[in-house]
């Protein structure tokens, strides 16, 4: 019994379009956007989208204001004749600058005036130079100063900062991202495998209903529970390379050379990154299997039994088949958010020593926040959705995980 | 029977195993947040119980590094958060779990994607809007949490309402009932159960939180606890008694969340796995 929908009830849905339009629609398409330009907010001339030329009107006429302020200094020390010349070029300055007068920062500006204004400003640098000149004697007050005016007016022109998909030809190039890609996927792959190993372990003891599971389940839901950035800080310090509990055991066991080689190896910081996540995710892991694993009526084991099947031999024919719709699901997720992992490896190493564990979120923040370069982090984060595409893809197509099985 | 017994002893070691370091890193944080500045470097660090024992860490962390603004800045955060997302996601769930209407599919699919899409993609441009419209470091912050709470709260309650027996909203019809109070006055309450179950989810995520509050709510008045920690950890010495004690008073809320709903987050984490 399914009706049609009206007007009144599509307010109903209303708020949640706005949400997702805002927080999520929004800000993706403008990120692509941002891919398009060279967007630097710390840099002047790049914090904005430019996509035509640019004339900064106002900080030219100031420019045009002191090479006049300067040439009535210099003037005094000259014959009347060239005296007389340089009142032209004044004239000349004063009456292209006067357009600018009340100019207020960029504004867009036609090819053929930048042109004309190009050819102004050459001209007055000659005819300046070519004064100066006929004088070598004379010490004038700004000979120094009127070139550095002169050549600040160039950056009057600001270039557009529309680059197209050069950014994207960059990042092939970029072995700092492929580096990260790297880093991501053997974070991901290596972290989910042992989750599911050690989970699915979990969820099949805990599928048999012993004494006591009660307790193993709230005691798995508090590393679980718990913020990633308070568990990566309380790993941070277990650890540590001069008191860390953890990497003082694993020296005396010989799994490390010396108690610093946790965190100030590329290897052990790695290390240190999975075995934090597989201790804050096999919980929850394990619980999402054990759902899974509930639904599966207990008859076919008993008749599985009553043929003879071992343990194992029941695991792959029965349990495993029945539980793949749900486990695929919840790899898919578990995947997902392993390959944007940000929090933990940001507070446990920051992505280092030597961006060692740098992964691809990690970057595309240094990129962001760091360098203010938001042009290229947004093509670094292209790059991950790519991969986050692929990575969907495989598990709905090749895998045929049903994630839309609601209805 | 010699079988099921190894599967036992095994099946025992392993649980005991994983029960041991699920809790040892809780339990060391116990221990050295009890520990003076003294005890925690050189031999002192590996004592588990503590010479002289004192509660200094804490006095630290809670009168000079405000560590309680950060876990009330949180509860602030998170409460809206919760707020606006189950009333938002029980008006669409209802609507999605009810009508037929074109692009329903559509939309189930843009939730599921915005789901799993990298939080990263959007930070920037929602950085830039909330610099703009000057609501950088406010509670405002929570708006933007929705983009990692909602999808899943609207998936969950779909789920939910479903179960929820058509007949009843028809006799409420019959009364005279409008849409809206059949939601609030018929569903509502009748789903309960999930429409807690989603709350706690989305509570946790939200005190969870890390990327968008670390960027946009830097300053200390308004840091939540995932930020704020971070903070504690200073430049050239860390006083790990100190992020000790912090991490044991942050941990604490998780902690009664966990005791108290339990059962409604193995729900929340189940409803996330099996599919009707």
């Amino acid at each position: 019994m399914v009706k049609k929908m009206t007007f009144k009830q599509f307010l109903f849905i209303l708020p949640l379009l706005i949400f997702i339009g805002v927080f999520s629609i929004y800000p993706i398409v403008t990120s692509f956007m941002y891919t398009f330009f060279d967007y630097r907010i710390n840099d002047q001339t790049a914090n904005s989208f430019y996509l035509s030329e640019r004339f900064n009107g106002e900080l030219f006429y100031e420019d045009c204001d002191y090479i006049n302020y300067f040439l009535d200094d210099d003037k005094t020390l000259i014959s009347e004749e060239d005296q007389k010349a340089v009142e032209e070029i004044q004239a000349t300055v004063s009456s292209v600058m006067s357009e600018y007068e009340n100019a207020k920062g960029t504004e867009k500006i036609s090819s053929d005036k930048k042109d004309e204004l190009v050819a102004f400003k050459e001209k007055l640098r000659t005819d300046i130079t070519a004064l100066y000149d006929k004088y070598p004697d004379v010490e004038f007050y700004n000979k120094d100063k009127i070139p550095e005016i002169l050549d600040e007016m160039d950056t009057c022109i600001v270039k557009s900062n529309f680059i197209g998909l050069k950014a994207y030809g960059n990042l092939i190039k970029d072995t700092r991202f492929w580096k990260a890609l790297g880093h991501t996927l053997i974070f991901t792959v290596i972290s989910v495998g042992i989750e599911l190993v050690l989970g699915m372990l979990l969820a099949l003891i805990m599928n048999k209903a012993m004494k006591g599971i009660g307790l193993v389940r709230t005691v798995a839901l508090i590393p679980w529970a718990i913020p990633t950035a308070v568990s990566a800080m309380i790993w941070s310090y277990l650890y540590d390379g001069s008191y860390g509990i953890v990497s003082f055991l694993f020296n005396k066991l010989g799994i490390i050379n010396s108690q610093s080689a946790m965190l100030l190896t590329s290897h052990g910081a790695m290390s240190a990154a999975i075995i934090a996540d597989v201790w804050k995710t096999t919980p929850y892991m394990a619980l999402l299997l054990l759902a899974g694993l509930q639904v599966i009526d207990r008859g076919l084991y008993e008749s599985s039994a009553i043929d003879g099947a071992g343990p194992v031999v029941t695991f792959f024919k029965i349990t495993l088949p029945l539980v793949k719709p749900s486990l695929l699901v919840a790899l898919l997720f578990r995947t997902l958010d392993a390959f944007r992992v940000y929090d933990l490896i940001a507070i446990l190493t920051g992505g280092g020593p030597g961006n060692g564990t740098e992964s691809l979120s990690i970057y595309a923040y240094k990129l962001m926040f760091d360098q203010s370069n938001y042009g290229y982090s947004s093509v670094v984060v292209m790059g991950m959705f790519v991969v986050v595409a692929i990575i969907a893809f495989l598990y709905v197509k090749v895998l045929g995980a049903d994630v839309m099985g609601n209805d | 029977m010699k079988k099921v017994s190894t599967f036992k002893v095994v099946s025992w070691i392993f649980i005991i195993a994983f029960l041991l370091i699920s809790v040892f890193p809780f339990f060391w944080i116990l221990v050295t947040s009890f520990k003076p500045e003294t005890e925690i470097f050189g031999d002192g660090a590996y004592r588990i119980i503590a010479q002289h024992p004192t509660l200094d860490a804490f006095k630290t962390v809670i009168f000079e590094k405000n560590i309680l603004r950060a876990v009330w800045n949180s509860f602030v955060m998170s409460g809206f958060t919760t707020l606006y997302v189950i009333v938002v996601a029980s008006m669409s769930a209802y609507i999605i779990s009810r009508f037929k209407f074109k692009g329903k599919n559509l939309l189930m699919a843009l939730i599921l994607t915005v789901a799993m899409f990298p939080q990263m993609i959007i930070i920037g441009p929602v950085f830039n809007m909330y610099y703009s419209l000057g609501k950088l470091n406010s509670y405002w912050v929570c708006l933007a949490y929705s983009s990692i709470t909602l999808p899943s709260a609207v998936w969950i309650m779909v789920a939910h309402f479903k179960q929820v027996p058509l007949a009843l909203e028809e006799a409420a019809k019959i009364d005279g009932c409008s849409t809206w109070g059949t939601l609030w006055r018929i569903i509502f309450p009748i789903a309960a159960p999930g429409v807690f179950t989603t709350a706690i989810m989305t509570f946790i995520s939200a005190w969870n939180e890390y990327l968008l509050s670390c960027t946009m709510n830097s300053n200390e008045s308004i840091q939540t606890v995932p930020v704020r920690i971070g903070y504690l950890r200073g430049q050239y010495t860390i006083y790990w008694n100190q992020i000790a004690a912090a991490a044991v008073v942050v941990v604490i809320p998780t902690l009664v969340m966990v005791l108290l709903f339990q059962k409604q987050i193995v729900a929340g984490i189940a409803n996330g796995a099996v599919k009707e």
